[in-house]
């Protein structure tokens, strides 16, 4: 049996899991699929827009009111969290400020803020008359360098000044024979050299004098200096840019998680959904997984809840237009004007997906009253109310601000 | 200003107007079809996609049910490309009004229609899911037919014969001299240019907007009352063949399967405006409990997307008008010379989508009784482009198609397994589509995730080709998101929700669509 339990594999699931056995906990880490952090742009965002775009994340995130959940989280958390992770990973993964926004590309071709940045994404930061070749695979269709280069040169910079892009197209075959290779199977060819050595030859002599090159971000997924190796040998800039998932950068940091999670010692069950619980009075006693011929049951003495909302099913709507949270049955918020939950209005936010778990400053989930649901439970990332972080750049950081409030309170519980 | 000639313009690119504009030029009449936004984008592909075997009308009006019977026939032959021939289901259940089955007996061997009672077992050995409730099953030749790809169909014969089709092409007035029609006018709304064609007739095929139409001409008014029709389409399968309820025609008593989804229709609502057709959530719930009487388990499939449909019923004063489904469903034809003394102006309305070949025939024959010009009706003898096999169509077909040239074409839209040079080769014959342009004929996008993968890859491939500039594109690929929207959000629930949030995660998360500068140049 292990004392601590940890429901879900994404950045607030394995940043929590990591630091409660760091603290000594026995951990097990549960959770149904892979975890968010493959579908993510992989880097870390803390706050992009208020709706306003915001150049000092961490000082604007603490200045928002509820039902956000970065006015229950404080900065600070927030702050620690985000470092703390930062230290973790170490610069080969991870660069930046919690204090400054940095405008990068997207593969589509608008820009978007974010606070750290993996270091085969700088070069990509905006800057006013910076020369680009935005270089397109032919046999990647998440990537059309033509659009990405066009959209950038419409874009009046945040700063003032436009980019100067140029669209490059290279035929690299990934997989021999293919046609259609996804970015995975990409990143996974460029972690070899001779593959490296077959870009940089395509691309070398493509290339004019003073131009920086953008490229999807498939630049190897085990080996994090590909992207350096290609700059050195095209003596300039090279710099990613994030594709649809599977995200290569959003693996990467999967992956690091992964390695020091099990070094740390936590316990992983994968491939099982949570579909229950038992409880004694006010605490949760363990947590029942969907398992071939019975449920099993994982008992424990703190919780720590990390599914995810309405993308991996933790929060779910029925045909009768009903949310629940489906393992605990917990309070949701933000459910007041359940006809206003979804509308017709395409570019307006739909506040069903601001609905969640209200939480008291522990992250234990509370009722609409404010009165804390079960001791020992806390939770963690987008299923707390209050927020839409795809809309507003602040996924990363409600993961990691939430994982260091819960984490910290759980210590304190435990001591 | 432009000026073209013709014998004939017909007004309305759904099913009905190119059917006529495709008897009009089989008969050797030059025509030209005018057409408001693109072809089957109204009533014709907003509805469930049967082809009626005629089952349906056996009790309340045989006459219509021998026509369905014989037009379905002839629509399996000419159109075999866009008809899955699924067969079809009607299905007592227990409770249901059995003399009702006895009385549709009756009525189908009067009008002839091709029938046999099966045993339930046999029912549920075909359609598994299907309500255990059941205590008799009529099996008929209800088919599956793809309103656009008919329409499209359609049109390509009529092109071979001569005929010219002006897509968002819209009427604005008529010339009429000393009661005789002299030209049409026209606005090129994608070029903004003024087109006048000289013609001595026109055919107004517009369906619920033949009031519209027939104003612009000054003729009394044209009273349609547009029914509206909610449709709503789960993400799967859950029957393989037109499943129907064996009772009085009513809302929600027909699923049936159509490429890889099925479909419950409809509801029955009187509306003002064809043009806002709002799905109101206690229609949408009517479906889904309808469903769930024929198919047990509906409301836990996934919904992927709703509809609504405007049916083209000209007012009849014998009935109350608030009740659409009981006025004629057959077709009216107003000769507006005898009503209006403008000669040379036709309009049709009403009728079915299985019977639009014949609706086409008999407007024609009438056309060419006022020209005193009889020339034969050939539609029936003849397939459209593409299906001259007589092949009908397979859900499996694109999957076989991929699998054979899937290492040299790469796959834009998994879900609708649509590859790179299908898009490519439909983009080059289009003059300024819009994303659901293409869509319309490829299924872009019409699959589970409703174009949060494929959106981006087909707005970055027609810049990538040179054919979009960026801002086009990324006008084009915007205006694609909100009109999947607009289907997606009346059933936004369990599943569809979930791939929603992805979806949004993907948009707006990690590609920041919408933060993208607005484009200048405008995608209709």
């Amino acid at each position: 049996m292990s004392r601590a339990i940890v429901i879900g594999a994404g950045l607030g699931g394995l940043a929590s899991a990591i630091r409660l056995a760091r603290q000594g906990l026995d951990t097990t880490l549960i959770s149904q699929g892979l975890g968010g952090l493959q579908l993510s742009q992989g880097t870390i965002d803390i706050l992009g827009y208020d709706p306003e775009p915001v150049t000092d994340p961490l000082a604007a995130a603490g200045r928002l009111a509820p039902p956000h959940p970065y006015a229950v989280i404080g900065s600070a958390p927030v702050a620690a969290g985000v470092d703390w992770l930062s230290q973790l990973l170490g610069p080969e993964l991870l660069v930046g400020q919690t204090s400054a926004n940095t405008w990068l590309p997207t593969a589509v071709g608008a820009l978007r803020p974010t606070a750290l940045v993996q270091p085969s994404m700088v070069a990509g930061a905006v800057q006013a008359e910076a020369a680009w070749a935005i270089v397109g695979l032919s046999r990647l269709k998440d990537f059309s360098a033509a659009l990405v280069a066009g959209n950038l040169n419409r874009t009046e910079l945040p700063g003032g000044g436009r980019l100067r892009c140029r669209p490059l197209v290279i035929d690299l075959m990934a997989r021999a024979g293919e046609a259609d290779s996804s970015g995975l199977v990409f990143a996974r060819a460029l972690d070899r050299p001779e593959v490296q050595d077959r870009l940089i030859a395509a691309l070398g002599p493509e290339l004019a004098e003073g131009e920086s090159v953008g490229l999807p971000a498939v630049l190897g997924l085990e080996d994090l200096t590909v992207y350096d190796r290609l700059a050195q040998a095209l003596g300039r800039p090279v710099f990613e840019i994030p594709l649809p998932p599977p995200s290569v950068p959003g693996l990467r940091l999967n992956q690091a998680l992964l390695a020091l999670a099990k070094a740390a010692g936590v316990r992983f069950v994968n491939g099982a959904a949570v579909v229950g619980f038992e409880a004694a009075a006010d605490r949760v006693t363990a947590v029942m997984t969907a398992a071939a011929g019975h449920p099993r049951s994982y008992p424990g003495e703190v919780f720590v809840y990390a599914p995810g909302g309405f993308e991996s099913g933790a929060l779910a709507m029925d045909s009768y237009y009903q949310v629940k949270e489906t393992v605990f049955d917990l309070p949701l918020h933000g459910l007041d004007d359940v006809e206003q939950l979804i509308t017709g209005d395409y570019a307006a936010p739909q506040a069903i997906f601001a609905v969640g778990l209200g939480v008291d400053a522990a992250m234990r989930p509370v009722d609409l009253s404010g009165n804390v649901v079960y001791e020992n439970l806390h939770a963690v990332g987008s299923i707390l109310a209050g927020a839409i972080p795809w809309h507003e750049k602040s996924g990363e950081g409600i993961a990691l601000g939430s994982a260091w409030a819960a984490t910290q309170a759980i210590q304190e519980e435990l001591k | 200003m432009r000026r073209m000639t013709a014998d004939v313009v017909v007004i309305g690119g759904g099913s009905t107007g190119s059917g006529i504009v495709r008897d009009c030029a089989m008969r050797g009449f030059s025509a030209i079809l005018v057409e408001r936004g693109d072809l089957a984008h109204g009533t014709s592909a907003r509805y469930h996609g049967l082809l009626h075997s005629g089952g349906r009308y056996v009790v309340s009006d045989p006459e219509s049910a021998h026509e369905c019977a014989e037009e379905n026939d002839i629509i399996q032959r000419i159109h075999a490309d866009a008809v899955e021939a699924t067969g079809g289901f009607f299905i007592s259940l227990q409770g249901d009004d059995l003399d009702y089955a006895d009385r549709w007996v009756e009525g189908a061997i009067t009008a002839h229609l091709p029938f046999q009672e099966i045993s339930v077992a046999e029912l549920f050995r075909r359609e598994p899911r299907i309500n255990r409730r059941a205590v008799r099953v009529m099996e008929v030749k209800d088919a599956s037919v793809d309103g656009w790809q008919m329409t499209w169909g359609a049109v390509r014969s009529a092109q071979q014969y001569g005929a010219q089709i002006l897509t968002y092409t819209q009427v604005t007035g008529f010339e009429v001299d000393q009661g005789q029609l002299k030209a049409v006018q026209c606005l090129d709304r994608k070029t903004g240019e003024d087109l006048v064609i000289d013609t001595p007739f026109a055919i107004n095929a517009s369906g619920p907007w033949a009031g519209q139409i027939s104003a612009l001409a000054g003729c009394q008014p044209v009273e349609v009352v547009p029914g509206r029709g909610v449709m709503v389409a789960m993400a799967h399968r859950l029957v393989n063949s037109a499943c129907n309820r064996l009772i009085k025609p009513g809302d929600g008593d027909l699923v049936v399967p159509a490429h890889t989804v099925c479909i419950i229709g409809t509801t029955d609502v009187k509306v003002d405006d064809p043009d806002d057709l709002a799905m109101p959530r206690n229609e949408v719930q009517q479906m889904l409990d309808a469903g769930e009487v024929l198919v047990p388990g509906f409301r836990q499939s996934r919904a992927m997307r709703a509809w609504a449909g405007a049916r083209p019923l000209v007012k009849d004063s014998r009935v109350a008008s608030s009740d659409t489904r009981h006025m004629s469903r057959g077709m009216s034809i107003l000769d507006h010379q005898s009503r209006d003394g403008i000669s040379g102006v036709l309009t049709i309305s009403g009728g079915k989508l299985t019977t639009y070949r014949l609706m086409a025939k008999n407007i024609v024959d009438v056309m060419c009784e006022q020209l005193n010009d009889p020339r034969p009706c050939r539609t029936d003898s003849e397939a459209v482009p593409g299906s001259e096999s007589g092949r009908t169509y397979s859900v499996t077909h694109r999957l076989a198609e991929r699998e054979a040239d899937r290492l040299r074409d790469p796959i834009i839209c998994e879900c609708e397994l649509m590859s790179r040079q299908m898009f490519i080769d439909l983009l080059a014959d289009i003059a300024e589509p819009s994303l659901d342009d293409l869509r319309r004929q490829l299924r872009l996008g019409m699959g589970p995730c409703q174009g949060g993968f494929c959106s981006l890859r087909a707005a970055g491939l027609t810049c990538q080709i040179g054919h979009f500039s960026p801002d086009r594109a990324t006008a084009a690929l915007r205006l694609f998101l909100k009109n999947r929207w607009i289907g997606l959000w009346p059933v936004l629930y369990g599943d569809q929700l979930r791939q929603a949030a992805l979806d949004n995660w993907i948009m707006a998360g990690t590609l920041n669509v919408e933060r993208l500068p607005q484009s200048e140049e405008e995608v209709l």
